[in-house]
């Protein structure tokens, strides 16, 4: 074989390569279905329901968490309300929210004048890439509000 | 769940006033209720569902976890310390059986 064909030929070889696993890329984009299917309806239902009428300010809550989760059955996220807690003006309750997982409300969080300040964190566990949401609502009726994206490693936990 | 709860706290003798930092973790399998046993029967839902931080008469902090808390639940909070008392964590499973851990703080 000449040298010139040799090298035309694997050039093509490549992009047919190239080609070839950007599609196989394509079909293996994780559609999850059966148990592990989001659940749209019941992540819309959860947020309105501790949104309420109230406007959510994007200020003033912490939300912490990895941007690639390399075990995604244990994701650990950490919220905290940077507002300044007093006994007349605190956090009454904290929701950390996984939108595509299939029970989109992780968890909630409870708090008192008691407690003095408003912080938490738990391991989550991913079905797939994915926004965490957090909201607080404080004793005055202000919703505070901050997401992040997550990117989740391997196939997801099998919750 | 026969092992005991694993608790630290940053401080047993804060000074009034002082954030005190509490880690916590039970083992406990969390089943959802979504995962199959071989032989394709659907294993029973069994989470923890609610779990309580208290500090004499009052409660400082609940958690109702969903299924979506990682296996062997890990708790971190925190609280400012007003009073001394024992610090009082509950863990409630879903058939009620329970688990308890206690701290005494003690404020200088």
């Amino acid at each position: 074989m000449k040298r010139r064909n040799f090298v035309a030929g694997s050039v093509a070889l490549g992009a047919a390569l190239a080609m070839s696993s950007g599609r196989a890329q394509a079909q293996s984009k994780p559609v999850l279905a059966g148990p592990l299917a989001p659940n749209p309806a019941e992540f819309r239902k959860a947020m309105n329901e501790f949104v309420g009428n109230a406007t959510p300010v994007e200020a003033g809550l912490k939300l912490e968490l990895p941007v690639l989760a390399d075990n995604p059955g244990a994701v650990p996220v950490h919220a905290k309300v940077t507002l300044p807690i007093t006994e007349s003006q605190y956090c009454k309750e904290l929701i950390v929210l996984a939108e595509l997982n299939p029970s989109p409300l992780a968890c909630r969080f409870r708090f008192s004048p008691a407690t003095g300040t408003a912080e938490a964190a738990v391991r989550l566990r991913l079905s797939q890439t994915q926004t965490i949401h957090a909201l607080a609502r404080m004793s005055d009726g202000k919703v505070l509000i901050a997401k992040q994206t997550v990117t989740v490693a391997a196939s997801g936990c099998g919750m | 769940m026969t092992k005991p709860p694993r608790v630290w706290v940053s401080n047993a003798k804060p000074a009034k006033g002082e954030i005190v930092r509490v880690r916590a973790q039970i083992e406990h399998s969390m089943e959802s209720g979504l995962r199959t046993d071989p032989a394709g029967h659907l294993r029973p839902r069994n989470i923890i569902r609610k779990f309580e931080a208290r500090l004499g008469q009052n409660l400082l902090f609940a958690w109702e976890p969903g299924i979506s808390i990682a296996q062997n639940p890990y708790i971190e909070f925190t609280f400012a310390a007003r009073e001394s008392g024992d610090l009082v964590m509950v863990w409630t499973e879903e058939k009620d059986a329970l688990l308890e851990a206690r701290k005494a703080i003690t404020v200088s």
